[in-house]
């Protein structure tokens, strides 16, 4: 496949999945990421890989931790609530060092919630569900040819850092159809020999476990992972920037709300407002550095979000200057319309300029 | 002769040794192991053993690390 | 002549942390033993739990990986399809205790059963959560006096124990089940064979196999290792049948 075709988000995350590699795939049905389950299922057992129709999603990424010690690559996807549910494990894996690849198309929560669009797992992700201190990467597309490429980079960074990735997209994104190419994977082979469970053939026997009694060896462990962390911030941090260079005003937006948001700034632009759009693709590493410079010569942030505001404390975090940041969003249902934006951007910069004049 | 070794660095006197030792040639010891009570030992003046390993088979650590059989 | 020597596959220096007379010491030998003759210690992974049976890798010399409460035979699936998928049939086990096989795991070993997952399964039951200091278990039987059951298990407050072996031997991906005790020299060295067994059926690729491994816990049943013997002989044998279940080569 390397012509461009009409590939819907889930299906496109499936696809890049199968071209990163990945050999095990093992997941429960949960509306609204279900094609992913569907279509690896066909195309697995067509390639004699492992795919495992797990009884729950705890069962599912706990196959996950399983295969990943072997060196697999290996996926499991899900949607918010049931994400939940992969928490222990999850904790369990960044303490192990095991890479794993979690899809959560987002649906609405807190609890069952229902099918409608939100971003209500940012924190989830990107703080950590589990116990422990511990850190997930987790990337967030805002396009269906993202979906392929963000999958094919969460392997990698995986396998690179020994860590589990999410890819964090939402319903709209899964479901929505749009023209993209699934090229042939751009990422080196990691070499993981050193470490994989494979049986002690010439070799002392390994082990991989989280549990340490001896509180010397824990808190190294916890600090030679923090150590990982850092250099996972250093290096992989990644973003989208449109129109910022001359811009008053910032959006920051992440997956669908981003994509959403540009309308907005063209709106704007249209009228002469110096408006930017600033969209973490990684939302860890949050791309804090870089809207700490913007934010010297920003006169106003406006955080988008489907969801109360979560995102929002990462950008107030990275914001040193005396620029002001303002929040619209909403927790669930239809995604945030352009005109509803601009309504409240409106009322926003009504408010901001009133007093400076 | 047939003999067993004790390490009784392992020896948690459980005494499930003594009891299935079918010639009783394996009696508490004058001194105290890691659980605090009498480790085991081998007594065997009469070379009664027959290597038959029952204590080693019954022994839950390892603490009769081997039988030897003549 | 040497005739009994430790197994190759436990650990050189390595000391068991269990109890005195605890039968997690004996269960785990005759596990090394069977690895040795069957000469698989290269290529088998095994998958500890939580509870007494966790320090699993401090003891066998083969890889382990250590799997959160209640879902070894989970983890163990996935390393097993791992391996397979990559053409490398390894032999994987779980070595659990009743708590985290059948309570709190229940759901993934029956279900790894009923998919017929070609790996073993072993579950030392000795009727209570050891490592927490003895409470009320899934195969605490009736009357049985825990922390958590201080007037003994009764239907009222706590219900029934689960026949673990009898429950597996009924899925139709199962191919070995039994259960098995070790109070004496002669059901040590049955144990022994139907753990030989179990792993045998998972190298000939039969399906799920699980030896039920009734054991004792001095510690907490407040007894000597010796008379908790004569209580699984006289008293949980009757609760607990000493029985092969199901044998798919053998009727």
């Amino acid at each position: 496949m390397s012509e461009k075709e009409l590939l819907k988000g889930n299906i496109a995350i499936a696809a890049s999945a199968l071209n990163s590699g990945c050999e095990c795939y093992f997941g429960y049905p949960i509306t609204p990421q279900t094609e992913i389950g569907e279509y690896l299922s066909y195309e697995m057992q067509k390639r004699n890989l492992a795919y495992v129709c797990a009884e729950s999603e705890i069962a599912a990424i706990n196959m996950a931790l399983g295969a990943a010690s072997t060196g697999a690559k290996v996926m499991t996807s899900s949607s918010s609530c049931a994400v939940s549910l992969m928490q222990e494990a999850i904790s369990y894996a960044c303490c192990d060092e095991l890479p794993i690849v979690i899809v959560n198309v987002m649906r609405a929560g807190p609890g069952q919630g229902y099918i409608y669009p939100s971003q209500g797992d940012y924190n989830q992700s990107t703080k950590g569900g589990g116990n422990g201190d511990y850190q997930v990467i987790v990337l967030s597309p805002s396009s269906v040819q993202e979906c392929v490429d963000l999958t094919s980079r969460a392997f990698y960074l995986a396998q690179k850092y020994r860590n589990p990735v999410i890819l964090l997209a939402d319903g709209m994104l899964g479901q929505m159809a749009e023209p993209a190419i699934i090229d042939c994977n751009k990422y080196e082979e990691i070499d993981n020999s050193s470490w994989r469970l494979d049986g002690a053939k010439n070799r002392p026997a390994r082990e991989i476990h989280s549990l340490e009694p001896s509180q010397l060896k824990l808190n190294q462990h916890i600090l030679n992972l923090k150590k990982k962390y850092d250099l996972i911030e250093n290096s992989e941090v990644d973003y989208e920037e449109y129109m910022t260079d001359d811009a008053d005003i910032i959006i920051t937006a992440f997956g669908t709300m981003g994509r959403c948001a540009k309308e907005v700034v063209n709106h704007y632009r249209m009228q002469g407002v110096k408006m930017g759009l600033f969209r973490p693709i990684t939302l860890y590493p949050f791309p804090l550095i870089r809207l700490r410079e913007l934010s010297y010569r920003v006169k106003t942030f406006i955080d988008i979000e489907m969801n109360l505001g979560q995102m929002l404390k990462d950008v107030q975090l990275a914001i040193l200057s005396n620029a002001s940041v303002a929040f619209v969003g909403k927790p669930v249902g239809d995604w945030l319309k352009k005109e509803e934006m601009i309504e409240a951007i409106d009322n926003i910069i009504k408010e901001q300029y009133a007093g400076i004049r | 002769m047939s003999y067993i070794v004790i390490d009784s660095s392992k020896c948690k006197s459980c005494y499930l040794c003594m009891e299935v030792c079918p010639n009783k040639l394996i009696k508490k010891s004058g001194n105290v192991g890691k659980t605090g009570e009498y480790t085991v030992e081998f007594v065997d003046k009469e070379n009664k053993c027959t290597g038959c390993a029952m204590c080693a088979m019954m022994c839950p650590d390892i603490a009769i690390t081997g039988v030897y059989k003549e | 002549m040497q005739v009994y020597a430790k197994p190759k596959s436990i650990k050189e220096n390595s000391s068991f942390t269990f109890c005195s007379g605890c039968d997690h010491g004996l269960a785990l030998k005759l596990v090394a033993s069977v690895i040795d003759e069957l000469d698989i210690q290269q290529d088998t992974i095994a998958v500890a739990s939580s509870g007494c049976s966790v320090f699993l890798y401090n003891f066998l010399e083969v890889d382990c990986i250590e799997s959160p409460h209640g879902r070894a035979c989970a983890v163990a699936t996935g390393v097993k399809r791992a391996h397979k998928a990559r053409n490398n049939d390894k032999i994987v086990f779980t070595y659990q205790g009743d708590g985290d096989f059948a309570s709190i795991g229940l759901g993934e070993s029956i279900h790894s059963a009923l998919r017929g997952e070609n790996i073993t399964a072993i579950c030392i039951n000795n009727t209570n959560y050891g490592m927490t200091g003895g409470q009320l278990g899934p195969t605490t039987a009736m009357g049985q006096i825990t922390t958590t059951s201080p007037t003994g298990r009764n239907r009222e407050y706590h219900g029934f124990p689960i026949k673990t072996a009898e429950h597996i031997a009924l899925c139709e991906g199962t191919a070995f089940s039994a259960r098995v005790a070790l109070y004496d020299i002669k059901n040590i060295y049955n144990a022994k064979n139907m753990i030989k067994k179990a792993f045998e059926y998972q190298k000939k690729g039969l399906g799920f196999s699980f030896v039920e491994i009734l054991s004792s816990c001095p510690t907490n049943w407040k007894l000597s290792p010796s008379d908790s013997h004569k209580k699984i002989k006289e008293e949980l044998t009757k609760v607990y049948p000493l029985k092969v279940f199901k044998d798919v080569l053998n009727g």
